[in-house]
């Protein structure tokens, strides 16, 4: 293995954000196959940071930096890797946090994750209204929307947004899931979300097993 | 005994020993804090903000403008649950950086929030630009309007101001992800930023609190509980900023600002990652910004904590066989969810193994909005009735039965607080 890849999977691990961008650089000027960039790099970094996450050797402050070198590492060979249309799970994941609530920081987790898995993850921001969920599933047409809200009185609202899009027949491809600090398994349940996952790396397990993935 | 002094005088005899006359909840909480035990474990008032404007059928956006209503909105609901104590929260996050200019979105659905797409301090040439805070900005006012009431109409060491600790400051002014970014790779720039936020921000806010009277404050701060931080990492960053303000409002407001409420509290969640030692670790390095030594457990998911680790926590860090004072909050998540059996089956096994040798309070960490009233009068059922003194030997006997209660409204009536109750639902 070229040992490029190995350090980039540390820079991205130890959330060099600029070694991490430089590397991927130098990688794509050695004319490295981007995918391989991705996997044995980019993706083996985050995926190592997501195990050390659980083993309880990285905690939240160590995840974040590892997630915001990945994002910045992905940004870099996301380009390429679409003109050349490789790494991808060909599932499509729409996710926001629901109107009212701007809390960001799980989703921007689950956006690593997911991306890191090989979703195409459609990032609708925060304060995302119902009509604009309902927009998003109907342009996009996702395998998956997740649903993030993080306070007790904002996380109400995702019954109505799971409700709508059953309403409008946009549930029958489509699997649900919600996260978010307050949500539980049994709140899940109640809103009538297909899933719940309760960390990023979860949400991803999950994922994979409602769209039938490799971690399924 | 509605005196406060008297009541902190009758909590620490009967706490002590000198047991004669009957406790109220405030000085029921003194004796199970300060003394080796009360009548029975204090149940205090939980952060019940939104939980309480929506049983009371208030707006938000009139609560979270309206220092009275909010204050005796929380303080009716506090009575109504029978808490021992009054427990008066604001979104205690948000009045420093939103009086500096923080983009903020108001909903209908929510608090206030701040928008961190668009941080207030997006590098460090902001500092020069940003601050100091006018206290006339923003829902200052407001807050302390807040601090004054809740100093006018809670207990003691209750009855105190509220400000946002400098790291939870800190994220809300520039988003967690960042704060991180600077304590991890510019140690310099992370250094002065929490001094910007101790002297630029919240010290401001303090005096504002100060000269309407309020001599000491709480600072909240979950952003600084754990996996947030390490123990490390607090204990680098965020005590000495902590201790800081301390010495700065002690000095310049002659108050007692006490920062880190909350900080390093135990939120692992999933509970195949608890870990004892880490968990040990956490208590230690917090107890070190504590008047008082004790184990407290907040916003976890402390249902699945075993409670045995506190105890032993407890039992081995007092003095001369005595332990130090465990409170631990019932998670919010788990009372919202749980059914009325399965709370009680809770406080059984609490009271069972941290309350029986007294110096065991509890309350519910952050009350969910739409946590049935049914769950919440039932914990404090069980802890009356599980939690009197002397404890039964086999508290599987003792039966709790599901309390009857008055649905708020009828409740409400002839109560001191029902006019502004009634007149804050109008829209």
């Amino acid at each position: 293995m070229h040992e490029l890849y190995q350090e980039i999977s540390k820079a991205v691990l130890e959330g060099d954000e600029t070694k991490a961008t430089q590397l991927v650089k130098d990688a794509l000027g050695a004319k490295l196959p981007s995918l391989d960039i991705l996997q044995k790099g980019v993706v083996e970094g985050i995926n190592i940071a997501g195990e050390k996450w659980q083993k309880n050797e990285y905690f939240l402050p160590d995840v974040i930096m590892a997630a915001e070198a990945f994002k910045a590492a992905l940004r870099i060979l996301d380009p390429q890797l679409k003109r050349e249309k490789v790494g991808r799970l060909n599932k499509k994941l729409v996710i926001g946090v629901v109107e009212g609530d701007m809390h960001e920081l799980g989703k921007s987790l689950v956006i690593a994750m997911t991306s890191a898995a090989g979703f195409d993850v459609i990032d609708l921001g925060v304060n995302v209204s119902i009509p604009k969920w309902v927009e998003a599933v109907k342009i996009h047409q996702p395998d998956i929307v997740g649903i993030g809200a993080y306070m007790t009185t904002t996380m109400l609202q995702m019954k109505d947004i799971i409700a709508e899009l059953q309403k409008q027949g946009l549930r029958q491809h489509t699997k649900v899931i919600v996260g978010g600090v307050s949500t539980t398994q049994q709140f899940a349940d109640e809103m009538g979300a297909d899933a719940w996952g309760h960390d990023a790396i979860h949400a991803l397990q999950i994922m994979m097993k409602l769209t039938g993935g490799k971690n399924g | 005994m509605a005196n406060d002094t008297l009541q902190l005088i009758h909590g620490l005899l009967y706490g002590n020993g000198i047991r004669f006359g009957r406790l109220s909840g405030n000085s029921r909480f003194v004796a199970a804090l300060l003394g080796s035990r009360a009548d029975r474990i204090p149940f205090m008032g939980p952060q019940i903000h939104d939980h309480a404007a929506r049983i009371a059928g208030i707006p938000l956006r009139k609560y979270y403008w309206d220092a009275e209503l909010l204050v005796n909105t929380q303080i009716a609901i506090d009575r109504w649950y029978r808490f021992d104590t009054y427990t008066v929260v604001a979104d205690a996050y948000n009045f420093e950086v939103e009086a500096l200019g923080a983009k903020f979105i108001y909903s209908d659905h929510a608090m206030p929030t701040v928008d961190v797409r668009e941080p207030l301090i997006k590098n460090r040439s902001d500092l020069d630009k940003i601050g100091p805070l006018d206290p006339t900005k923003g829902r200052i006012p407001i807050g302390v309007q807040i601090a004054k009431l809740v100093t006018q109409k809670c207990f003691g060491p209750l009855a105190a101001g509220f400000f946002c600790s400098p790291f939870s400051l800190l994220c809300q002014a520039m988003g967690y992800p960042n704060v991180i970014r600077a304590i991890r790779t510019d140690k310099v720039f992370a250094q002065e930023l929490f001094e910007w936020a101790e002297d630029q921000a919240i010290l401001p806010y303090l005096k504002a609190q100060r000269a309407a009277g309020v001599k000491s404050a709480f600072g909240a701060d979950a952003w600084s509980c754990f996996p947030n931080l390490t123990p490390e990492m607090f204990d680098e960053w965020v005590i000495p900023s902590i201790k800081r303000l301390k010495e700065k409002a002690k000095k310049q407001l002659k108050m007692n600002a006490s920062a880190g409420q909350a900080g390093l509290d135990y939120c692992e969640d999933d509970p195949a990652k608890f870990d004892k030692e880490i968990l040990f670790r956490c208590l230690d390095v917090v107890s070190k910004t504590l008047i008082l030594n004790s184990v407290t457990v907040a916003m976890g998911r402390t249902q699945d904590l075993d409670p045995h680790w506190l105890q032993e926590y407890a039992l081995t860090h007092g003095k001369g066989g005595k332990k130090i004072p465990i409170v631990a909050s019932f998670n919010g998540r788990f009372i919202r969810d749980s059914t009325p059996q399965q709370i009680i089956a809770k406080a059984r096994e609490w009271v069972d193994v941290m309350g029986r040798d007294g110096r065991f309070s509890t309350f519910i960490g952050n009350v969910h909005a739409d946590t049935p009233p049914v769950n919440i009068h039932t914990a404090v059922e069980a802890i009356r009735t599980l939690g009197t003194y002397p404890i039964a030997p086999d508290l599987e006997k003792v039966e709790v039965k599901i309390p009857q209660f008055k649905p708020f409204d009828e409740w409400l009536k002839g109560q001191p607080e029902e006019e502004i109750i009634l007149k804050g639902r109008e829209k």
